[in-house]
């Protein structure tokens, strides 16, 4: 007797299982649906007061729009800087150096490598480079790096004085810099291998024919935009 | 073994209790809130008059059609003239050009191209009028999801010795490819997928079904929510491009969370 009780019991939780599935499956597909639903539905469109007006009157209207579009084209266009800009993809490690018209210069460049360097003790840096719209703030020939404390915690090596030589490192920036604000710069790189990559720790690094461009078609002032 | 003994009226019961399910399923979840909706929709086309384009003359509805167009076009300016005064970095989508523009302070700082553009039935069938004030204005993004993260970041202890410090400098990790879909819903009813136009999957098909599974179950909250609220995400107008994947993560991590988007159609 015990047997057919059994095959019961399943064949009742393969009937429960089959149904949760069938409505799961119909949740998951409400979307498609759904569609099938809004099929049986269709509108009337109204054209409400444009319908009362002739040919000539609705002609009118269509040249005063398009007048007032080439207007407002125009105020877009003028957003954009008079002067070079330069702008920064992060994501694929590229910049464009550009007018507002045309593209100066294009090609790979390595920005902040997302790092978030844990001391312990609460101290922390995140090695991001920062989004948005910026200036160049300064432009230096021959730049000398000052490394600051996280450039020995990261190598575990003591953090000296605030004036320290040691903390000065000539050469390692390239010949040129242009600096952002917030201790960020736009300069070169000893690890050219590494262009096109996120390996930073937030500064924009360049190739040395492109920072070479960027740093004589960028003045003091001139717009950066990082994405 | 014994054979199952499983009556035919038993089957046909079973069977029969599932499309009954399947039926209730879709009035309940599906035709309801679709109905909730278009007697909404309908309520406000017939506020508006009673004139349809059917009524006039084929010029007229032409004229008519280009005065939408270009007021549709004046609007979408304006509105990228207001999104310039924002500090952040906003999304215009222009169905029209099919472009995807990521636009700083009202400067283009990327575009890119849409390679294929989907907009779902209820989207299509809206009147023009209605179609025109569901895309008007900057729309901000109330939620969204995605398969990559938005700020990648790696946790990384100081190096222990000088040696360890060489090899991170000799060969730096290197960002893992990674799939790019992602699903940004306003609060209009509406929602804006972008999903990579590359079929052929870049990262782990985990990391792919881990967003499938979380899409779906978006989807899912909102029909379940969709019964007991008043009409919101009764029915979702969805707006789905594809654009090239490296571009898709550039735009999705450029954005601000919660960013503003517009759209020309």
């Amino acid at each position: 007797m015990e047997k057919p009780e059994k095959k019961n019991i399943l064949l009742i939780l393969l009937a429960f299982f089959i149904t949760v599935c069938v409505i799961f499956l119909c949740l998951a597909k409400s979307q498609t649906l759904k569609e099938i639903a809004i099929s049986f539905y269709s509108y009337h469109d109204s054209p409400g007061d444009l319908a009362q007006k002739d040919s000539v009157q609705l002609t009118k209207q269509i040249k005063e729009t398009q007048r007032r579009i080439s207007v407002l084209q125009k105020r877009i266009e003028n957003l954009a800087p008079a002067t070079p800009y330069l702008i920064i993809n992060t994501t694929k490690n590229t910049f464009v150096l550009r007018t507002k018209k045309d593209i100066i210069r294009e090609g790979i460049c390595s920005t902040g490598s997302y790092i978030l360097l844990d001391a312990g003790e609460g101290q922390q840096w995140i090695f991001k480079t920062p989004k948005g719209q910026m200036r160049i703030l300064g432009k230096i020939t021959n730049p000398v790096w000052i490394k600051p404390d996280w450039a020995f915690i990261e190598e575990s090596l003591p953090v000296p004085s605030k004036n320290d030589p040691e903390r000065r490192e000539p050469g390692s920036l390239g010949d040129y810099a242009l600096t952002l604000g917030d201790g960020y710069m736009i300069h070169g790189t000893l690890y050219q291998r590494f262009l096109g990559l996120p390996v930073t720790h937030g500064c924009v690094r360049l190739g040395d024919d492109d920072l070479k461009t960027v740093f004589n078609n960028m003045e003091i002032g001139s717009k950066v935009f990082i994405f | 073994m014994k054979k199952l003994n499983i009556s035919k009226k038993t089957i046909i019961t079973f069977l029969a209790s599932q499309i009954a399910i399947v039926v209730i399923i879709f009035i309940l979840f599906d035709l309801i809130p679709v109905t909730r909706e278009y007697s909404t929709i309908s309520d406000k086309v017939s506020e508006r008059g009673v004139n349809t384009t059917a009524q006039l003359s084929k010029e007229s509805s032409n004229l008519i059609d280009m005065v939408r167009i270009n007021e549709h076009h004046e609007s979408y300016l304006r509105n990228a003239l207001k999104l310039s005064k924002i500090d952040s970095i906003s999304l215009l989508i222009d169905l029209r050009d099919s472009l995807a523009i990521l636009s700083l302070k009202g400067v283009s700082i990327f575009e890119s191209k849409i390679s294929k553009i989907q907009i779902n039935k209820g989207l299509k069938k809206l009147p023009d009028f209605l179609r025109d004030s569901l895309y008007s204005g900057p729309l901000q993004v109330t939620e969204d999801l995605s398969s990559i993260e938005k700020f990648p970041i790696v946790v990384k202890k100081p190096a222990k010795d000088t040696s360890e410090v060489n090899k991170t400098e000799a060969a730096p990790t290197i960002p893992k490819q990674n799939d790019v879909f992602v699903l940004m819903a306003f609060d209009n009813n509406m929602i804006l997928e972008i999903d990579q136009q590359e079929n052929k999957l870049a990262g782990s098909r985990f990391a792919y079904m881990n967003y499938k599974r979380q899409h779906m179950n978006w989807f899912m909250s909102r029909n379940i929510r969709s019964l007991f609220g008043s009409g919101q995400w009764g029915y979702i107008y969805q707006l789905k491009i594809e654009i090239p994947r490296e571009d898709a993560g550039s735009i999705y991590r450029a954005l601000p969370i919660k960013p503003f988007v517009l759209v020309r159609y």
